[in-house]
């Protein structure tokens, strides 16, 4: 009998709200998990921030993408506290300077086409990423 | 007497979390921006220093957006108690609003439903602000 495998990725953006990235994390996972609707488990930073038990399984089930909007790393972070190292990760920082975006004069609340703009880019980075996995673990499976 | 609130959503993933997010922002940025302030729990929990700050120094307004409670369990987790919770399935049972008709990613701030939750958060904010 074959062995059954469930190949998904753990997405975690920040999901902050202090700043304008946090916006662009939030709408980015969203964006993700519609690129990749049966590969993508979209991972809540609300609850794994209080060691949500079902949120922590998930996050040790899968290979784990985080996506951290400002300096602090704040995904990392939780991660990092919850003793799993993740995967692949990815800053937006990074993101916005590989494709020369930038977002000044977005507001935080809601973003116009210019901030669609590296929603976008870190939504297909991230596909990017989670293909790889997914493959890595196929092949690893057979 | 406080001077501000800290205003402390759960920042989940759900309908709701989206609803307060954004009442958040209409209540911080344009209802009480010099009586509020806005705590981030990723930041929070990573110890940044501004959110460490906004807790020790204001009572925390804990917003939730379903009963698993993760502000507020997040402040406890830091070593306080929230001055009050306020959820968000309460106020739209509250305002009679129809989250179905809503869309799930996202909300624009000048949508009734986030202007009429910011104004009973608005509400609660004064009444902290003068009990305090």
């Amino acid at each position: 009998m074959a062995e059954e495998h469930d190949f998904k990725v753990g997405v975690l953006p920040c999901n902050g709200i202090g700043r304008l990235v946090s916006t662009v994390t939030r709408l980015a996972g969203y964006r993700i998990k519609r690129m990749r609707p049966e590969q993508v488990v979209l991972l809540s930073s609300g609850r794994l921030a209080v060691k949500d038990p079902e949120h922590t399984m998930l996050l040790n089930k899968y290979p784990v993408l985080v996506i951290d909007g400002c300096r602090p790393h704040c995904a990392s972070f939780m991660c990092d506290e919850l003793g799993r190292t993740p995967d692949a990760r990815i800053y937006v920082a990074d993101v916005a300077a590989e494709n020369k975006l930038s977002i000044v004069g977005e507001k935080r609340r809601g973003l116009t086409d210019k901030g669609h703009k590296l929603v976008e880019a870190v939504a297909n980075k991230a596909v990017e990423e989670i293909d790889r996995l997914i493959a890595d673990e196929m092949m690893s499976a057979l | 007497m406080a001077e501000k609130v800290c205003l402390q959503p759960c920042l989940g993933l759900r309908k709701e979390a989206v609803l307060g997010r954004q009442a958040l922002y209409v209540v911080h940025e344009d209802l009480r921006p010099d009586t509020t302030v806005l705590g981030c729990g990723p930041a929070l929990n990573a110890n940044v220093q501004e959110d460490i700050d906004f807790i020790a120094m204001y009572p925390v307004l804990a917003v939730e957006s379903c009963e698993l409670d993760c502000a507020t369990k997040l402040i406890a987790k830091k070593g306080r108690q929230v001055a009050a919770t306020i959820r968000v399935t309460d106020l739209v049972k509250a305002l009679n609003l129809d989250l179905t008709s809503l869309p799930e990613e996202h909300l624009d701030a000048n949508e009734p439903a986030v202007q009429a939750v910011a104004k009973l958060i608005v509400e609660q904010v004064d009444s902290m602000l003068q009990a305090a």
